[in-house]
């Protein structure tokens, strides 16, 4: 047949479309693929009983342990922070709204070793609180409490970014309906506003908690390195591989790596929907059927 | 309920969108505040709901004020212009929110809210629907389904921001005829948004004709269509009228018998006749352009360089026989004639005078 002679307007030469296939998936494997394979098999590399054993370590088992509990302290607050700041810049007009657009993003513009050393000059002993921290015997910096701040800092632009745009584009018609009909303004929160993010809102959470598990630098800065204490995964993993204890060193990353892996399917799935939703949103209209 | 407005005003930063704003709306009547865009008339619309605060000026429901009762309190029914149905829930659940939404001691039974919602949704005559989401409704179903919405809590007054203004014409003909019977049936007082002046015309007891935040006229539909109160509304009440022309009026400088006075006369299309031979008061012309539409005749006549707009029957049509270029007379069966001042930009100021 002659058909496969015939060739689209719309297709490329052979050799272009085979070309871009070759270089984007080439560069997919190489900076993605490969390292991600790598971590499992370093960290696999001895067997499964003494990668398990790695992970069975005392100060690994506190790292992730630790790490844990920094993104679920973090999580709530950059929820009500994001949704509220969210909710203030899409449904309102005031003044000041484009200095406090510009603030969430200050945490994206700084370097996050910056914004380790912001806290250590608040709360460090020679900071500006530091003394009268002293002397209320308050631990912040070279403990968890300045590491949640650190990762608070970081990671609150996540939420807000990801609903500022999704509410502007939903409009207020919805919570104006919502009001007239008698609602007060918790009921018109948890009924209408709520529903209608929610799957943004899972996202940002998505992403938000991502960047906490895996920060590095602002945490480094206020952990003080105290092993089994303020040592998360990331900074477990620096530790090790300093030491030549390679099999532990991948066996906590093959942990971050998971993660990494887990964020991602389930940010897929949560994309997936959100697309779904917008599409009903934008359903051709049927014509009248009475 | 009765609405009254006292002396409302509301700046957007420089755009003065209501200047002074007084209105009665008594029990019972359905008003349309007709306008173009931009005229003021959601704004006020919003504030009568209370989603928009005036910065002068006072609201009173029953006669009592109402000017800081919050939105909620106001027990009023609003249908937006696009719906803004709860896109999460069902057709039930979004006529079911106002009645859900109360506090407990007030909120009826969940058998209570399941008969009150399929009542509304049977007036609405929607309730084959109850389970689809919005998304799965057409544009007129969504608009209704909107309305039943702001009927459940038994609002004293519904407003409705453009309610037919996002649907096609079939649809919009028939959703305001069936608007105009709801009204009726459930004795409340409605007050409605609208650039369309056939929709004002058509539905509404009252017309309020606005124009840059300042009411123009208010009258019955009849009043302002036959006797408009300034040149602004003859011509808005004939301009979007698509059924017959786009521009309604022919109009000119004329100098009056009894006075010297300048002003200008506006005439509609229709109200002007045509004449083969010479008539008298009449002034001669040549026909341009003859475009049948529908069951009218538009026909264009030139005198000098002067452009008239009329409109004949067919019948007319047919017994004239006109064609392009022919000679013929006219003259104008009724006409409104404004002072000169009444007309601040007028486009030309010396214009061919007609004698009348």
């Amino acid at each position: 047949m002659s058909a496969n002679k015939l060739t689209r307007a719309t297709q490329e030469p052979v050799w272009v479309r085979y070309g871009l296939m070759t270089i984007g998936l080439g560069f997919l494997f190489f900076f993605l693929g490969l390292p991600l394979v790598a971590v499992f098999v370093e960290a696999l590399a001895q067997g499964l009983p003494l990668y398990l054993e790695a992970l069975a370590e005392p100060e690994t088992r506190s790292a992730i342990w630790l790490t844990i509990v920094i993104a679920l302290a973090v999580l709530p607050f950059n929820i009500l922070f994001g949704v509220a700041a969210a909710w203030a810049i899409a449904k309102f007009d005031f003044k000041g709204k484009s200095l406090l657009i510009t603030l969430i993003d200050l945490p994206f513009a700084v370097s996050p070793v910056v914004a380790g050393l912001i806290f250590i000059l608040l709360f460090g002993s020679q900071g500006t609180f530091g003394p009268w921290l002293a002397a209320h015997d308050v631990k912040i910096i070279f403990a968890v409490p300045g590491m949640i701040l650190a990762t608070l800092f970081i990671t609150f632009p996540f939420i807000a970014r990801e609903l500022i745009p999704l509410m502007q584009a939903q409009g207020k018609d919805e919570e104006e309906a919502a009001v007239s009909l008698g609602a007060s303004g918790w009921q018109m929160f948890w009924r209408v506003t709520l529903p209608n993010i929610k799957w943004g809102l899972l996202y940002g959470v998505i992403l938000a908690n991502a960047r906490a598990m895996g920060e590095f630098g602002a945490v480094s800065v206020v952990s003080g390195h105290i092993r089994g204490e303020t040592n998360t995964l990331p900074l477990h993993v620096e530790i090790l591989y300093n030491e030549y204890n390679a099999i532990g060193a991948f066996a906590a990353a093959s942990i971050l790596a998971l993660l990494a892996l887990v964020t991602l399917v389930a940010k897929t799935i949560v994309e997936w929907r959100m697309k779904k939703e917008t599409e009903m949103l934008n359903t051709v209209l049927a014509p009248e059927k009475t | 309920m009765s609405i009254e407005i006292r002396n409302i005003s509301k700046r957007f930063g420089n755009f003065v969108a209501l200047d002074n704003i007084n209105l009665d709306i008594p029990t019972g009547e359905l008003v349309a505040l007709l306008g173009p865009s931009g005229c003021g008339k959601t704004t006020l619309l919003r504030i009568i709901a209370g989603m928009e605060t005036a910065d002068q000026g006072d609201i009173l429901f029953s006669g009592a004020e109402a000017t800081h009762l919050h939105a909620r309190d106001r027990n009023v029914g609003f249908v937006f212009q696009h719906y803004a149905l709860f896109r999460h829930m069902t057709v039930f659940e979004n006529v079911a929110f106002g009645l859900r939404v109360k506090p407990r001691k007030e909120r009826p039974s969940d058998a209570e809210i399941k008969r009150r919602v399929m009542e509304l949704l049977g007036l609405v005559q929607l309730d084959w629907l109850a389970d689809r989401y919005p998304s799965q409704l057409s544009g007129g179903q969504r608009q209704r389904i909107a309305l039943a919405r702001a009927l459940a809590v038994e609002p004293k007054v519904l407003l409705l921001d453009e309610p037919f203004g996002a649907l096609d014409t079939k649809v919009r003909k028939e959703l305001r005829r069936w608007l105009r019977r709801l009204h009726d049936d459930m004795h409340i007082s409605s007050v409605f948004v609208t650039h369309d002046q056939e929709e004002a015309l058509e539905v509404a007891d009252r017309v309020v004709v606005m124009n840059h935040g300042k009411i123009e006229q208010i009258g019955s539909p009849d009043e302002v269509y036959s006797s408009p109160a300034s040149p602004f509304v003859y011509q808005f009440l004939g301009n979007v009228n698509v059924f017959h022309s786009r521009v309604h009026y022919g109009y000119a400088e004329v100098e009056r018998h009894d006075a010297a006075v300048k002003g200008t006369a506006f005439v509609r299309p229709h109200d002007i006749d045509i004449h083969l031979g010479a008539l008298e008061g009449g002034l001669p012309a040549s026909v341009q352009h003859i475009h049948p539409i529908g069951p009218l005749v538009r026909v264009e006549l030139a005198h000098h360089d002067e452009l008239i707009e009329v409109e004949l029957s067919r019948e007319r049509h047919e017994s004239l026989q006109l064609s392009v270029g022919q000679q013929v007379w006219f003259r104008a069966r009724q006409m409104k004639v404004f002072g000169a001042d009444a007309m601040p930009r007028s486009p030309t100021q010396e214009k061919q005078a007609f004698l009348f």
